[in-house]
């Protein structure tokens, strides 16, 4: 139960984060169409970076746990067995105290615009909290996925982040190309 | 010895960095060296929208920002960006002077201290075609990027086009902009003349920038190590409003000898914008309240 | 400031940042850990608020904006047919060089490159198909397998670009100018990699197989009509900024959008190919993204320690040429770019280099073609090298056999390097000429 309702919100918040960057893009074309036909996005370029805000902090716990954040595995790939474990539950401990003191600070930025009133400077006026909600929540949803595979690996199971070994070259030129590496 | 950072998102050669620069060195001199500021420019530390929130909070000491992007917090960040309300060097002065406890008063509720303002030169009207009256801008791509320009885009007819400063040269260049208010400084930083010949020298405003500290790091010092401070601000603000209309006055030589037509507005021109400018003082006034009216006041005086 | 303290703190850092790095903490998450531990060391003020503060700012971008939409136009482009177009489109006319249809996966990747903004994604798309054709014919494995790595860069090169993104705002230029002067340069890298393989068939002339039986004219311009649709594309895209259409942010929109229609148009529009693209573009752009927050916080707590601005004076004391400067750090980013990625070294850098480059004179927008050249190098060298990857699997080889393929093309770019250290130009002309102000 609690399983299914952990991978949801990693997918959930996966799919909320494709959604901003389909965002950006209609925003996009809109600002440019618009303007042949005399019409304007007011404020379409703060609302396009709001959402690539958005975009880039919610689409983090479904990346990490696809296996897409990129870290050096050269050390990681020579270690087995209790080593290797012990190795995985440092590098995710030295990330939940990172993003912990992280999420804390950007709910306390969103709390901070709240409490001045900051607001957009351009010619919308939006209350800022409201889009740095996605910037903090997206931070909480990724602390929440990397605790859930330290208990997973403390356990000793094999990270879930960890990609399963390909059955055919195709399949990983597939994923190399698509999303492994720039 | 005391150490403070001085944030600013302008580059180092732009005059305001340069007056910072120099007022830096006047407060380490003033202080008898009690306290060394560095002066942080080109955004290294926060940018522009970043720069008040992050003295109120202590992340850096002290900072310089162009205080009506904040308009939208508080209509009184905005009373020097109200168009063609002060249009001249004494009006936005005497602007400033009359505006001056109210802003002070608001900084202070969020921790913060103002120590002095200086104004970017005069904001004139940039036109591909040439323009003897407001209608002439009817149907232009015209750049709204507040609420004021968005209003005169409004008002005049044009087709306001959100297009951000960073894009600005380039948009520019291939026409999506081909009309605008700026300064004849950013004239100067986008090399203007390359695809707009004419500018209207209509003085519709003079925005400023505020540069203040945090409270309590200013209330952390001793008491000479302060009044150095208030004294090296003082100076500051006198150096950067002589410095402002000196640049002014170059900025607008350069646009001429680059071949753009540097022109006053048409009396009909002026008229035209003078009665927009009504209109948009009484929609200032109606958002700001009574402390907005109180600044009036105090300003026509 | 005492340059002592400075030197100790740098050293804490360095070393710091290669343990956190070596132990498996992900790179973006390592970086703001070492940003953290600079400011500890140095500076009383709020340090979570600076972090919060610095990253909502980086990434709440509109020019950033620009990235993930470039990354979705690749990703639909790789599950289009392009690559069998691209093939059958370009082979009928290169019979005749020395070299023969080695020139495809320069000539293929080159127009690929024109799309796509990675260099991954250009080497598997066009290798997918050249790599088996070339062999069917007999091709030389080593030949084919090194020209095809060294191409496949060239979609970092040739715009647009991802780490020409990063790199435009991260050193806060201008991301059309960066792009605009790695056009010339791609060209240059295009005819340096045919010219060596022209070199190369002609000294050993049993190695190239006999020319493909010939065909007719007509069938030869009927195959390269498959070609159109994406040179409407690289038009379409390059004619919306020029015309005025869009803002150099809103071209990449555009470039979507021709994607999307390139892909219905051939037929491999799906709604699973669809929501794959997003979904594998939204992961990319989130992976680029966490490390380019995590830089921009690095980046501000440098500035509190005072490091980059004594580095860059230091730099200025030796009095090195501009000449010597860029070798030395040609011989940094080699070293580096066997062992990260290309965005990480990007960003790992940029706070300590962009004050001393700017210090010794060179331009911005130069230097990030130089820089680009570098992050292409990184692609095809051991261990860590995102080509090497892609052809290792595509052939079933080893890496240090691809690697070894690939080194001719190698040392090619790093005479593309000296050739653009020596003669600035080649790069800076074309941004000049649109931007002559500067
Ligand atoms: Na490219
Ligand atoms: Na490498």
């Amino acid at each position: 139960m609690i399983r299914k309702l952990l991978d949801g919100l990693y997918f959930a918040s996966g799919v909320a984060a494709a959604g901003f960057l389909v965002l950006i893009f209609a925003l996009m074309m809109g600002l440019s169409v618009g303007r042949q036909f005399g019409i304007n996005i007011p404020s379409g370029d703060d609302f396009a970076a709001w959402s690539m805000a958005a975009m880039a902090f919610l689409g983090l716990a479904h990346t990490f746990r696809y296996g897409e954040m990129i870290r050096v595995g050269l050390l990681l790939e020579q270690l087995t067995g209790r080593r290797r474990q012990a190795l995985e539950l440092f590098a995710l401990t030295v990330g939940i105290a990172f993003l912990a003191y992280f999420t804390w600070n950007a709910g306390r930025l969103a709390y901070d615009s709240w409490r001045f009133n900051d607001m957009s400077q351009g010619v919308v006026a939006v209350p800022l909290w409201f889009p740095q909600l996605g910037y903090a929540g997206g931070l909480a949803i990724l602390l929440i996925a990397m605790t859930d595979e330290f208990v997973n690996v403390a356990r000793g199971n094999r990270p879930r982040y960890e990609k399963e070994p390909v059955s055919s070259p195709e399949e990983l030129v597939e994923r190399i190309a698509s999303g492994g590496g720039v | 010895q005391t150490k403070w950072n001085l944030a600013s998102a302008y580059p180092a050669d732009n005059f305001h960095t340069e007056n910072l620069a120099q007022f830096a060195k006047d407060v380490e001199a003033a202080s008898g060296g009690k306290l060394a500021v560095t002066l942080q420019p080109n955004a290294v530390l926060f940018k522009a929208p970043e720069i008040k929130r992050a003295v109120a909070t202590g992340q850096v000491q002290a900072g310089e920002v162009l205080i009506s992007i904040h308009e939208n917090e508080d209509p009184i960040f905005g009373v020097d960006v109200v168009p063609f309300l002060a249009t001249s060097y004494g009006a936005s002065k005497k602007l400033w002077d009359a505006s001056r406890p109210a802003v002070e008063k608001k900084l202070a509720a969020q921790g913060i201290k103002l120590l002095y303002a200086v104004p970017w030169p005069p904001q004139g009207l940039f036109s591909k075609n040439a323009v003897a009256k407001v209608e002439d801008l009817k149907g232009a791509k015209w750049r709204a990027y507040n609420a004021g320009t968005s209003r005169i885009g409004e008002a005049v007819g044009a087709q306001s086009v959100t297009v951000q400063q960073a894009e600005l040269a380039q948009a520019l260049a291939t026409g999506v902009v081909n009309a605008l208010i700026t300064s004849s400084a950013t004239g100067n930083d986008v090399k203007i003349w390359e695809s707009i010949p004419y500018f209207y020298d209509i003085q519709a405003w003079l925005p400023k920038n505020v540069i203040f500290v945090n409270q309590a790091a200013f209330d952390a010092l001793d008491k000479p190590t302060q009044e150095a401070v208030l004294k090296a601000a003082a100076a500051a603000e006198t150096r950067g409003w002589k410095l402002s209309e000196e640049k002014t006055k170059a900025y607008m030589d350069i646009l001429a000898a680059k071949g753009m037509t540097v022109a006053p507005p048409s009396p009909e021109l002026k008229a035209g914008f003078e009665k927009i400018g009504g209109t948009l003082t009484e929609a200032w006034l109606a958002k700001a309240g009574p402390a907005g009216q109180e600044i009036i006041a105090a300003y026509k005086k | 400031m005492p340059h002592f303290d400075l030197i100790q703190l740098s050293i804490v850092l360095l070393v710091f940042l290669i343990a956190i790095l070596a132990s498996g903490v992900w790179i973006a998450l390592g970086l703001g850990l070492v940003g953290l531990l600079a400011m500890v060391l140095t500076t009383p003020v709020p340090i979570g608020q600076v972090l919060a503060t610095t990253v909502w700012s980086a990434s709440a971008s509109w020019t950033l904006a620009a990235l993930p939409l470039f990354i979705w136009m690749g990703e639909i482009l790789f599950r289009t047919r392009l690559s069998e177009e691209m093939f059958r489109g370009l082979a009928p006319w290169l019979q005749w060089l020395p070299g023969r249809l080695l020139h495809v996966n320069v000539i293929g990747c080159g127009i690929f490159a024109a799309v796509s903004g990675s260099s991954a994604a250009t080497c598997a798309t066009i290798g997918k198909i050249a790599l088996p054709e070339l062999d069917k014919r007999g091709y030389d494995k080593g030949m084919s397998l090194g020209s095809l790595a060294g191409s496949g860069t060239l979609g970092l090169l040739i715009p647009p670009s991802i780490p020409m993104v990063v790199y435009a705002v991260t050193a806060n230029v201008s991301v059309l100018q960066v792009f605009l002067a790695g056009f010339l340069p791609g060209l240059l890298v295009m005819g340096l990699y045919s010219g060596y393989i022209m070199l190369w068939s002609l000294l050993n002339p049993g190695r190239t197989p006999p020319r493909d039986p010939p065909m007719p004219f007509a069938e030869k311009l009927r195959q390269s009509a498959k070609l159109l649709p994406c040179l409407f594309l690289i038009a379409g895209v390059f004619l919306s900024l020029v015309l005025g259409i869009a803002t150099a942010t809103e071209c990449a929109a555009w470039g979507v959008t021709g994607a999307l229609a390139l892909a219905w148009w051939s037929g491999t529009l799906t709604w699973k190919t669809l929501v794959e693209s997003v979904m594998s573009a939204t992961r990319l752009s989130c992976m680029i993204m966490l490390i380019i927050a995590g830089a921009a916080f690095t980046t501000a707590a440098m500035a509190y320690t005072g490091i980059p601005v004594a580095l860059a004076e230091w730099v200025q004391g030796l009095n090195l040429t501009p000449g010597k400067l860029a070798l030395a750090l040609t011989v940094m980013y080699i070293i580096l770019g066997c062992l990260v990625d290309g965005i990480s070294m990007i960003v790992l850098t940029a706070v300590i280099v962009l004050p001393m480059v700017k210090q010794a004179g060179f331009d911005l927008v130069w230097f990030g073609v130089y820089l680009v050249i570098h992050v292409e190098m990184a692609q095809i060298t051991p261990p860590v090298g995102f080509n090497l990857f892609v052809l290792q699997n595509m052939s079933g080889r080893d890496t240090l056999t691809v690697a070894k393929a690939a080194l001719p093309f190698f040392i090619l770019l790093n005479i593309a390097v000296i050739i653009i250290t020596t003669f600035p130009e080649i790069a800076l002309v074309l941004p000049r000429w649109v931007f002559p102000g500067g």
